[in-house]
């Protein structure tokens, strides 16, 4: 079986296996249809297949009957501030995100500028397997693809919504590694602009990706030797769409995923208490942070439409996941990895506090993550057998996404991936040798 | 019941409806196909202006980089400028993004080999082939190419053509050339060669923006406004492109629409001028090409109807000078493909070294009229009456490689079953106008009363 994940976060695949340049073409259509016509904003990141599915993607749309302005290389981030700035109804992101670089998908974003919740996911998917799509005669097709530029726009955002002079005073140092991806195209000149001195490694957009652009501890071996090399006060991690943020403390510790969100949560509640959204995979770090600030932590399903519509309805002041995207409403209801490294770095300016005394005061928790991949026809079966067992052994079941229970030592989520044909097992507990064991137990209890 | 045809499969490319059945899918699968075909090398694409011509344009783009080739994008230009890129840049296969003569709402995709000329009925049957069987090559990842859009193929097209021909001789006045591009492929670059060749332009039509001010094919019934503005300017002749540029048609500086068919016959004029050997056009073609390649004692090959069947006679008899009665000027030394441009430089150097003017040129030479007619006949009944036509005019001499060709000694006919629609075609030519309208109503006559 080749992978290839149809499904409500949109369409990801294989280029040159399962992911055609007519499945991107149908998509689009689907997509345009689905809209009614209107503006459509397109982005992409730096892969290689970027081009052919961008050229897929224009053909579907203006088919459609869609105007259509493209922005070119840029994170998905900026194209879903653009949709409002330019009264755009929707936008699709040519992206990846953390898959690697031989993957591609299609992110379907509405004219708020957010992703569709699952609902309207499945909306567009219906239009898609009926295959009956919107059809511009010659006299209403549009003739040209537009383009505009979303970066200068989006880092207009981000000055304004922090302190962009406390940061430029402070001419703090920073290293970055853009992993040749999007950010290549923003970061480094961003940091020079807000004062820092700026390291940039792998921010070469037109160069392979140099690790995968998933930002944890194993993919940030070079930016760990930058920070230390270059003293550098912090060290950011992009993945290749600006949506995770990984992070290399000024000691020159890479810290996991998890503390991403950690860390933000706590220079936002200290600053401003209420309710933090995350989902129900991520690390409980956040609700020891939580309840020292006196603010509430909201759990949803895993997905960022799942973190948009909890802020929404809980008015909440931060959101984000274990995987290291970062939401600050501020800026907007989305991932965006440079709002992230601005509310990181408007804190170092204003309180002078090291990175590495902050992840100090922080609860440290042991977080594991295990893949099963399971064949595409067995991924359900394979999660009703762990249900199963876990119903059998008479343990309470959080069934929001997946699988979740809760032991004496820790917890264990079971859940599939939205992306790829695997069974995800996260598992934590206080100390590491605990959550060897939650791990082996829940390994224990899924057949493939 | 029949269904209102949209699209058309065959091995003249890929035709259909925007916004019917010429869906991005469809595009993007047979330039995959194609891609497949060609083996993953550099492919040229050029369209010409039709308001679908971005989607058509992006749909194929995507099939043919999916297969592993890399994509030269010309942008809006001529067809023929996009055979002449394929052999220039010695790429594997272009393709042109264009429904020529159609109407507004048909787009299409014609596919051309290394050779630069369009495929030929083998080299388009495996196409299809591959596209039915659905297999393509598929690539991912570092084996994924780019596109290369390159700006400025049309003035290599024009620099060819200058190069080969030169500009035109200083000592003559200079000529005052109105141009009709039916806003096509053309616009841009038809202005651009004629005030290279050292004429005045008079533009007409050249806003390349999709919208068709007149029928596209140049035959003499679309070509009113340009006639009348070759009289308002008093100019020395009158060119009409059709949407992509590869068929060309006259006025006289009198306002007089020549008869498309006599742009091949001038072109040759010219070119036997300065140098001599084989012609080669098509059956239906008019016997004045004939007639000029006698003047210069050169031999005449006349093909099944065609441009791939010319061009192959042209290939195989090394002829100097091809083409078609449709406007279809063909000059292997500059492109081997139907090119208006080509056209346009071999008539103005004929008139400027001549000193002659259109309808003097035309005075030295016997002058023929064609008539041309049609009528509904299913596929199934053309045999029959082809027989009947063979039995009932056997004591004339007959060529019957395409359809029936009858040769009398004042005149002759051709009758032909078309290749794409339910229809019959007789065509005749005779000294008179009447004396051809006579053969076409004879045979359309004997025609109704076959069985």
């Amino acid at each position: 079986m080749k992978p290839l994940k149809i499904g409500i976060t949109g369409v990801r695949g294989i280029v040159g296996e399962t992911f055609t340049p007519e499945l991107a073409v149908e998509f689009a259509e689907s997509f345009g249809t689905y809209l009614d016509r209107g503006r459509i904003l397109i982005c992409r990141d730096t892969r290689p297949s970027g081009p052919m599915i961008r050229s897929a993607v224009l053909a579907g749309l203006l088919a459609a009957g869609c105007e259509v302005v493209d922005l070119g290389v840029c994170p998905t981030p900026s194209m879903q501030l653009a949709v409002k700035w330019l009264k755009a109804d929707g936008g699709i992101a040519i992206t990846a995100g953390h898959n690697p670089w031989q993957w591609n998908a299609l992110k379907f974003v509405r004219s708020d500028g957010l992703y569709l919740n699952s609902t309207q996911g499945e909306e567009l998917l219906d239009i898609f397997h009926q295959g009956e799509f919107a059809k511009a005669g010659w006299d209403t097709i549009k003739q040209v693809v537009q383009t505009a530029d979303a970066i200068e726009e989006h880092v207009k955002v981000l000055h304004e919504s922090f302190a962009a002079d406390a940061i430029r005073s402070k001419n703090l140092t920073v290293a970055v590694d853009c992993c040749n991806g999007a950010c290549s195209f923003v970061s480094p000149a961003w940091l020079a602009k807000l004062g820092c001195e700026v390291l940039a490694v792998n921010d070469n957009p037109s160069a392979p990706f140099p690790h995968a652009p998933e930002p944890k501890p194993e993919t940030m071996a070079q930016l760990r030797a930058v920070v230390k090399a270059g003293r550098a006060a912090i060290g950011f991690a992009h993945d290749a769409d600006g949506e995770r943020l990984g992070i290399v403390s000024d000691l020159g510790e890479p810290l996991s995923e998890e503390m991403t969100l950690a860390i933000a949560a706590e220079i936002r509640l200290r600053k401003k208490t209420g309710s933090v959204v995350t989902n129900v995979s991520t690390s409980s770090a956040v609700d020891i942070i939580a309840a020292r600030h006196g603010g509430t932590v909201v759990r949803t399903p895993v997905g960022q439409a799942y973190i948009s519509e909890g802020l929404i309805e809980h008015n909440g002041v931060l959101g984000g996941e274990g995987s290291g995207g970062i939401t600050v409403p501020e800026v907007h209801l989305t991932h965006d990895s440079l709002a992230a490294i601005a509310l990181i770095l408007e804190h170092m300016a204003q309180t002078g506090e090291r990175i590495s005394e902050l992840v100090g005061g922080l609860p440290r928790l042991t977080t594991l993550k295990h893949n099963v991949t399971v064949e595409p026809h067995r991924l359900y079966s394979v999660l009703q057998e762990f249900r199963a067992a876990m119903e059998q052994e008479r343990l309470e079941i959080d069934s929001a996404d997946g699988i979740k229970v809760t032991l004496p030592d820790g917890w264990v989520h079971v859940r599939a991936s939205n992306t790829e044909s695997m069974i995800r097992i996260i598992v934590e507990a206080a100390e590491e040798a605990a959550a060897r064991n939650l791990l082996d137990w829940a390994r224990d209890r899924i057949k493939r | 019941m029949r269904a209102i045809p949209t699209l058309k499969i065959s091995i003249s490319g890929v035709r259909g409806v925007v916004g019917q059945s010429l869906t991005p899918k469809l595009l993007t699968q047979f330039a995959q196909a194609f891609g497949t075909h060609t083996g993953s090398g550099t492919i040229v694409i050029g369209r010409d202006p039709r308001t679908s011509g971005e989607m058509v344009k992006h749909a194929v783009i995507a099939g043919v980089l999916s297969t592993g080739s890399r994509v030269i994008d010309i942008g809006i230009c001529p067809v023929p400028t996009v055979q002449l890129q394929v052999r220039h840049r010695r790429a594997q296969g272009g393709i042109a993004i264009t429904a020529s003569h159609n109407p507004a709402e048909w787009n299409a995709l014609k596919f051309i080999s290394s050779t630069g000329l369009f495929l030929d009925a083998g080299q388009a049957r495996e196409l299809l082939d591959i596209y039915h069987q659905g297999e393509y090559t598929k690539v991912g990842g570092a084996e994924l190419r780019t596109v290369e859009e390159v700006e400025g193929a049309t003035d290599l097209h024009i620099k060819s053509i200058l190069d080969t021909l030169g500009p035109l001789p200083k000592s003559h006045k200079k000529l005052r050339v109105v141009l009709d591009s039916c806003n096509g492929a053309g616009s841009l670059v038809g202005p651009k060669l004629i005030e290279a060749l050292g004429a005045e332009v008079i533009e007409l039509n050249t806003t390349p923006d999709g919208s068709f001010p007149r029928p596209a094919e140049p035959l003499a019934e679309n070509l009113g406004d340009l006639c009348r503005t070759v009289k308002e300017h008093q100019a020395d002749i009158g060119f009409a492109q059709d949407m992509d540029a590869d068929r060309l048609a006259i006025v006289s500086s009198q306002g007089e629409a020549i008869g498309e068919d006599y742009t091949l016959v001038l072109a040759t004029l010219y070119v036997l001028g300065r140098e001599k050997g084989p012609v080669v056009a098509n059956l239906s073609t008019t016997t004045a090409v004939a007639d000029v390649a006698k003047k210069f004692d050169c031999p005449v090959f006349l093909t099944k109807i065609g441009e791939v069947n010319v061009t192959d006679a042209m290939q195989q008899q090394h002829a100097v000078i091809g083409g078609e009665g449709n406007g279809g000027v063909i000059y292997p030394r500059i492109n081997f493909a139907r090119d208006s441009l080509v056209g346009i430089a071999l008539v103005l150097h004929l008139l400027a070294e001549s000193g002659k003017s259109v309808t003097q040129l035309l005075e030295d030479l016997p002058r023929y009229s064609m008539v041309k007619d049609k009528m509904s006949c299913a596929s199934d009944r053309i045999p029959a009456v082809l027989r009947m036509v063979r039995q009932e005019f056997a004591t004339f001499q007959m060529d019957t490689r395409d359809g029936v060709k009858v040769i009398m000694p004042d005149g002759w006919f051709l009758v032909r079953g078309s290749n794409t629609e339910p229809i019959i075609r007789v065509v005749a030519e005779a000294k008179s106008e009447d004396r051809a309208r006579n053969l076409v109503d004879d045979v359309l006559g004997r025609i109704c009363f076959t069985g």
